[in-house]
């Protein structure tokens, strides 16, 4: 299961999940974008494994066998281990997030979920590590400065709204990253719930009218069945 | 209730302690009574006494004759002694021939057992006073206190008559009043071995006049009505589940199936795409009726801060203005001044969120879709409007149910919860969600209930 040498250079998951269909379809799909996976099914394994803290992230089921996954992540953070933890869950209201959340997740996906938004989750997670504060970001030609609020591409400055700059910036901060729907909606407009019309990808739309050049390929890209990404080699 | 219960029941113990608490309650009286009338007469006799034996001390030994005669011929009753001894101690005049034993100081004193003189009595007490005269000879006067004995004798004897039946009478007031409670609880009791049966309809009987007992039993009859809404609730919503996963299951499959059976490679791919989507869509059904009763056990206001609604009103709007713009719709927003309310502001948005949605969803190209908020004579009021086909008079109540779909609505992509998810929000808020006619379109109206007005359910 080793991906050494991999040329993506992935961190190393640990996978706590009791349920072996979806464990294989998980490891499957991470093994598929190069990530070494660990994998466990009990929590006294899950806190052997994470103490050795060879891992970048961990996935977490709350229900393990009968078990408390989120207790689990209460012992690690109590001693300090601070490796980020994607809870996954078949319990999705609020309150339960919010209790995920505060046992010291710092993610919660519920079941059933597209294995792009696992995906998409797990990568955030791994990128928060190096998100510096910052007040300029820059990706290929575009320039945000945050403190002027202003948007160029290349010496052309670009007129945005309010929320289409909050947009630009949740993209800016995850250059080549796949971002969800879901993401956009709780990152850009704090939604905790999906609309039925598909109104993030008219934002979208009316942001890539904007930023992108006629003639040039669009800067943010759809991805089928998961969401978009913006390219920072465009 | 069966005979031997009674001993058993509270019912015994009731009517026992009523009875015991009735005959203390009367001996006290009694008791009091009794001692009332000792204590006043007899002090009325000392009084008198010792005034007439002092007046009588400074009577010249003529006029004290008199006096003394006078008292004991209209003494018929002979309560009264009189006597007058000289200083060796012989009586002089009077009709007691001996002096008691009490000291001649002009005071009170009570005296057990005299024998009356001249009267065929047993001895009795009475009451003496002595007192010296200035020539050395002492007056004597005094009292029997046979009447005032007489008349304690009477409240004894009238408490002891009295206390057997009354005794009785108690015991059987309260057998009776303890047995109709313990009739009454029994049946209280058998109602509820029904329910604990699973028998839901019964109720607990309450009377016209209710008291304390039936309060609470009509308390117990709402919490049962609760209870059985929630389970008719539940009920439906797994229904629902069923019905919605089922059919796009069907479909998945026979999809996967005839994706199977071919040759074409192609062909597979796009059958197995076109169930993923029908998967998605399940999916975000259940997700939608789950949320539904998320929403409507939620515990009322627990959680509840003050919001504006006027401010949610246009982050929304914010939201849905693009999609608007992209279907040609104009899009107005008119909500200026706060519109203050305690609420869940996340909750509030979402159902803002769906009222809006459907509006651009059911608008025609070039339509317009309203959004305003407003305080109405002191009543929060959130109103979303459009120019679409609105919403037939026979289908208003209906729209907010689970899975109602109007004719209209099969074009139009969507779970078909969304106003139901709007509903329950508005529900938890205590506002009502009602749909009239814009004339033309659709105009949804969420305002606060009156604080008065019975919640609906």
């Amino acid at each position: 299961m080793s991906t050494t040498g991999d040329p993506l250079k992935r961190p190393l998951v640990l996978l706590i999940e009791d349920e072996k269909g979806l464990a294989e379809e998980i490891i499957a799909e991470l093994h598929r974008l190069g990530y070494p996976v660990q994998h466990v099914d009990t929590v006294a394994e899950g806190l052997d494994a994470a103490r050795a803290s060879g891992a970048a992230i961990m996935v977490v089921d709350r229900m393990l066998h009968g078990s408390d996954g989120l207790s689990m992540v209460e012992t690690l953070r109590e001693e300090g281990v601070k490796t980020p933890v994607l809870v996954i869950s078949a319990l999705s209201s609020v309150d339960e997030r919010i209790r995920g959340l505060k046992a010291g997740g710092d993610d919660y996906l519920v079941k059933p979920f597209a294995m792009a938004e696992l995906a998409a989750r797990i990568e955030a997670l791994l990128r928060r590590l190096d998100d510096v504060r910052t007040t300029k970001l820059r990706v290929g030609e575009l320039e945000m400065d945050l403190i002027e609020q202003t948007v160029k591409r290349g010496e052309t400055l670009i007129d945005l709204l309010p929320r289409e700059f909050k947009l630009l910036e949740y993209f800016l901060r995850r250059p080549n990253q796949i971002v969800t729907r879901a993401m956009l909606l709780e990152g850009v407009w704090h939604y905790r719930f999906i609309p039925e019309t598909n109104v993030v990808d008219v934002h979208i739309g009316n942001l890539r009218r904007k930023i992108d050049k006629a003639g040039e390929p669009s800067l943010i890209t759809n991805i089928r069945g998961a969401g978009f990404t913006l390219h920072a080699d465009a | 209730m069966r005979m031997p219960d009674i001993f058993r029941s509270s019912a015994l113990r009731v009517a026992l302690a009523f009875a015991i608490a009735m005959t203390v309650a009367t001996s006290l009286i009694f008791g009091f009574v009794y001692l009332q009338i000792t204590a006043s007469d007899e002090a009325l006799v000392r009084v008198v006494l010792v005034n007439e034996a002092e007046k009588g001390a400074n009577y010249s030994d003529a006029e004290l004759r008199n006096a003394l005669d006078l008292r004991l011929t209209h003494d018929l009753r002979r309560l009264d002694y009189v006597a007058l001894f000289d200083a060796a101690g012989n009586v002089l005049i009077g009709n007691i021939d001996k002096m008691p034993a009490i000291p001649a100081d002009g005071k009170s004193h009570f005296i057990a057992a005299v024998q009356p003189p001249g009267a065929p009595r047993q001895s009795e007490p009475a009451i003496f006073v002595a007192r010296l005269r200035p020539d050395g000879s002492v007056l004597l006067l005094g009292r029997s206190l046979l009447e005032v004995y007489a008349l304690r004798r009477t409240v004894l004897v009238a408490l002891a008559t009295a206390i057997g039946p009354m005794l009785l009478m108690a015991l059987a007031i309260g057998a009776f009043f303890a047995r109709r409670a313990s009739l009454r609880l029994t049946r209280i009791h058998d109602t509820i071995v029904r329910i604990m049966r699973g028998d839901l309809q019964v109720r607990l009987p309450v009377r016209r006049a209710p008291d304390e007992i039936d309060k609470v039993s009509r308390d117990v009859n709402l919490m049962l009505d609760e209870i059985v809404r929630l389970l008719v609730q539940i009920k439906s919503v797994s229904d629902n589940i069923a019905h919605d996963l089922r059919t796009p299951l069907a479909v998945m499959r026979a999809k996967l199936e005839r994706g199977l059976a071919g040759d074409d490679d192609q062909e597979l791919r796009a059958a197995a795409r076109q169930a993923l989507a029908e998967l998605d869509r399940a999916m975000r059904t259940i997700t939608a009726l789950l949320r539904i009763s998320e929403v409507e056990s939620a515990l009322r206001s627990s959680g509840f801060k003050p919001i504006d609604l006027s401010a949610i009103c246009a982050d929304v709007f914010e939201f849905y203005e693009p999609l608007g713009k992209a279907k040609s719709i104009a899009m107005v927003l008119d909500a200026k001044s706060p519109v203050p309310t305690l609420g869940d502001g996340d909750l509030m948005r979402e159902a803002l969120s769906n009222l809006i949605d459907n509006a651009v969803k059911f608008t025609p190209e070039g339509g317009t879709v309203r959004i305003a908020a407003a305080m109405e004579a002191g009543r929060p009021v959130i109103r979303v409007s459009d120019s679409g086909s609105g919403v037939a008079p026979g289908e208003r109540d209906k729209i907010f149910e689970r899975f109602y779909r109007t004719i209209r609505n099969d074009r139009v992509a969507g779970s078909g919860l969304g106003l139901s998810i709007a509903a329950a929000i508005a529900n938890l808020h205590d506002f009502d969600l009602r749909v009239e006619d814009n004339c033309p379109g659709a105009l949804f109206e969420m305002s606060a209930r009156l604080k008065s007005a019975p919640k609906q359910s």
